[in-house]
């Protein structure tokens, strides 16, 4: 009976060991001598011959669509790379940096992982990422003037602010937010196209074409169809040449007459011209769904949209953002995500190999804008082959415009701490709803942000 | 000479402690460790990636002065409007739920279910209902009386109000079960001897079943103010960034965003020791209060 119960109980032990066993086991496999990640390592690591078998984590996160383009990306990486094996995981977007931060404290950062804004500049403060700078040197896929360099500016740090410096991340992508609208729709109201060159449509002629394209269909009183959506703030703010912060002062800059003259603008789509789904329309049925229903005439698209337009049933295009007729510029934001290289990686070579690859290789960027998930990092093939590529929308060329010429990094760029950031949205209601007008709402909010900004980023 | 005890008793004294081991060492890996962590941290500055440090009171400190505690405070107390409603609610619904009807079982099943639906669930189903524009709500209420309805879940003012109609809702079977269990205690002779005298119905109500229910008054408004001190998810569901002016954000939500998306570890664990020791001195309170009025066979 006795070693019955000790059976039982060493069962038990050896469950919770097993347990145990599991959970550590992605940490660090195998051997790590011959590649450890001395960074004065030579040559590509496909030339570096007799190589053990390696094997290295990567982790993002994204549509089950590019969930798809990833696992064929990383399978050619294998092919270039027999020796080294990646576990790739995909992560809910909504999750991921909980997710990352939650493996980072607890010593189990994948080797090579997206990064981006806020949390990069943490990462790359508190050195948990590698400086990519001595590794670039060694690949001959790095040519600094062939990739975008509003790219990787974002993924630079000097040890003090990011921008300059060093390279610790390189690009996933360059998002340019562009103007998509509903070609259909503006020719059967008899509207002209608005055009793909910037500055030759003001917002007067876009808030003008809204209000034409906004219809009730069925004479309930209620609009069914939108001129435009998302008329974005930050865009309206550049436009007209103020910004939320200036960072290398810190100063949060909302309290200017421009900022409050660019918001009110945009409130007042919504409020005085109905032109623009509310928030609260925009929870029951988002823009993106609008757009696609045709519910919806001008919307702004990230890259990575263009695969589930490519099967929409009307026509479409993009155009250059509408400038602001005073100032006679136009604004809109670039997103990005990078990829960085875990500092604790056993594997830095081929971690920085598989990083580059995805970033830079030739093959890689070439499937990734023909599945219409992004505009290449590459310049030449981005103003050669993706701008001559023969998927809507016909002008490409705007996406690069953006890029080179009025996108700028979104406003967390820079912020450690984006407190400041949500409160701000969440007290913004009130110049939506025209409980407030922007300049003193604004001028009320100024002092609490700047007190949350320093409280998180000093 | 004592005699040890048999074998039989001692191997079954061995099985009861490796029984009992498991919950008390669940309870000790899984309870008290992290709240000991959890107090440690209260006192760092941590955001995951760089070593938590030491900042002595700070954290609390900050906790006395940040608006947004006092705001989250004032929005979960305000929504505890909706547990007397829920008892009121749930005791009618009791009071007709405890008689021999054709079919009660079946309508008792019914106000139970949304108990045991899953909050997220039934949060997603109450976004539906109470859009502004193609809402069930307003809808029929435009279509039945003309009433043009309220921003239920996009208005400052609205929003709280929305919570409280949802939770009591989500949350009425459960206490009327609890009612009726109650009612089916009481012994019917009160309610004769009360007939002989004369009394009427609302008489009965006010003077016999209301009193003798007091147990479960307490028990309902004790693990009430807990769960209301504690909700959660149906904010993160119906107001992800706090609602309108962060007028729906309850402290717990408010420890969320501090911990999981700004990794402020160390303040979240501040205000969540704050809340902790708020709930302890409310059920405190109830429990002393509670001599004055519950009445116990």
């Amino acid at each position: 009976m006795k070693s019955k119960l000790s059976a039982k109980l060493g069962l038990v032990m050896l469950l919770c060991f097993g347990m145990l066993l599991s959970a550590c086991s992605s940490g660090g496999n195998g051997n790590s001598s011959a590649t450890n990640g001395d960074t004065g390592n030579k040559g590509d690591a496909a030339t570096n011959a007799p190589q053990e078998k390696v094997k290295i984590s990567f982790m993002g996160h994204g549509s089950p669509q590019e969930k798809d383009i990833f696992a064929k990306l990383i399978k050619s990486y294998e092919t270039k790379y027999p020796n080294v094996k990646v576990e790739y995981t995909s992560v809910p977007p909504a999750e991921y940096n909980q997710k990352l931060s939650t493996l980072v404290a607890s010593g189990k950062t994948p080797d090579v992982f997206y990064v981006s804004g806020p949390q990069f500049y943490k990462f790359a403060e508190a050195g948990t990422i590698q400086n990519l700078q001595p590794f670039l040197e060694t690949t001959e896929l790095f040519q600094a003037d062939n990739v975008w360099k509003q790219a990787l500016d974002r993924y630079r740090f000097d040890g003090k602010q990011l921008g300059q410096g060093d390279l610790y991340g390189l690009p996933k992508d360059v998002g340019p937010w562009a103007m998509a609208y509903n070609k259909t729709m503006f020719t059967e109201a008899g509207l002209e196209l608005p055009p793909a060159e910037v500055g030759k449509w003001t917002w007067d002629n876009w808030l003008d074409a809204a209000k034409k394209l906004t219809k009730d269909e069925n004479g309930d009183g209620k609009v069914d169809i939108y001129g435009g959506a998302n008329f974005t703030l930050e865009g309206a703010v550049w436009a007209s040449g103020g910004d939320f912060i200036d960072y290398t002062t810190g100063k949060v800059t909302i309290d200017t007459p421009e900022f409050a003259k660019a918001m009110q603008w945009v409130a007042d789509l919504r409020i005085k011209h109905n032109v623009s789904p509310s928030p609260e329309d925009e929870k029951a049925m988002n823009s993106y769904s609008r757009f696609v229903a045709g519910k919806v005439g001008m919307f702004p698209m990230g890259p990575w949209d263009q695969p589930g337009f490519w099967d929409l049933p009307f026509e479409w295009d993009i155009a250059a953002w509408p400038v602001n007729p005073e100032t006679g510029k136009a604004g809109t934001w670039v997103g990005s995500m990078g990829y960085s290289v875990s500092s604790k990686s056993k594997h830095a070579q081929e971690a920085f190999n598989l990083a580059a690859f995805l970033a830079l290789d030739k093959e890689g960027q070439k499937q990734n804008y023909e599945l219409g998930q992004a505009v290449p990092n590459l310049i030449y093939m981005a103003k050669g082959e993706f701008v001559a590529y023969d998927k809507a929308p016909a002008n490409r060329q705007v996406f690069l415009d953006i890029i080179e010429d009025y996108g700028h990094p979104p406003i967390e760029f820079g912020s450690k701490d984006t407190k400041w950031i949500d409160t701000m949205w969440q007290e913004a209601g009130k110049v939506w709803d025209g409980k407030m007008t922007a300049a003193d709402w604004a001028k009320e909010l100024q002092p609490k942000l700047q007190e949350l900004y320093d409280k998180g980023n000093k | 000479m004592r005699k040890s005890k048999p074998s039989y008793i001692r191997k079954e004294y061995a099985w009861a402690y490796l029984f009992v081991a498991a919950p008390v060492l669940g309870f000790l890996i899984f309870g008290v460790a992290p709240l000991l962590y959890s107090a440690w941290l209260s006192f760092t500055s941590w955001d995951l990636v760089t070593p938590p440090e030491f900042v002595g009171f700070d954290n609390y400190i900050e906790v006395f002065h940040d608006e947004k505690v006092y705001k989250s405070l004032f929005n979960t107390v305000f929504m505890m409007l909706g547990i007397p409603i829920g008892m009121i609610v749930a005791l009618l619904l009791a009071i007709m739920m405890n008689r021999p009807l054709k079919g009660i079982s079946f309508l008792r099943t019914i106000y139970y279910l949304p108990v045991i639906s899953p909050i997220i669930a039934v949060s997603l189903l109450w976004q539906w209902i109470l859009n502004q524009d193609f809402g069930l709500l307003n809808q029929t209420m435009w279509s039945w009386f003309g009433i043009e309805g309220p921003n239920w879940l996009g208005d400052a003012n609205w929003i709280k109000p929305s919570m409280i109609l949802m939770g009591v809702w989500g949350g009425v079977g459960g206490t009327m079960v609890l009612y009726l269990a109650g009612l089916q205690s009481i012994s019917s002779s009160y309610y004769e001897a009360a007939e002989v005298d004369g009394a009427s119905a609302f008489q009965k109500l006010r003077l016999i079943t209301i009193p003798l229910l007091t147990n479960i008054h307490f028990f309902v408004i004790v693990m009430g103010v807990i769960g209301a001190f504690q909700s959660f998810s149906q904010i993160y569901v119906l107001a992800g960034d706090g609602g309108p002016e962060y007028s729906a954000a309850t402290v717990v939500f408010y420890i969320f965003e501090n911990a999981f998306k700004y990794f402020n570890m160390g303040y979240a664990s501040s205000v969540a020791w704050v809340l902790g020791i708020i709930i302890f001195i409310v059920t405190l309170l109830q429990f002393r209060l509670s001599k004055k009025w519950v009445y116990n066979d």
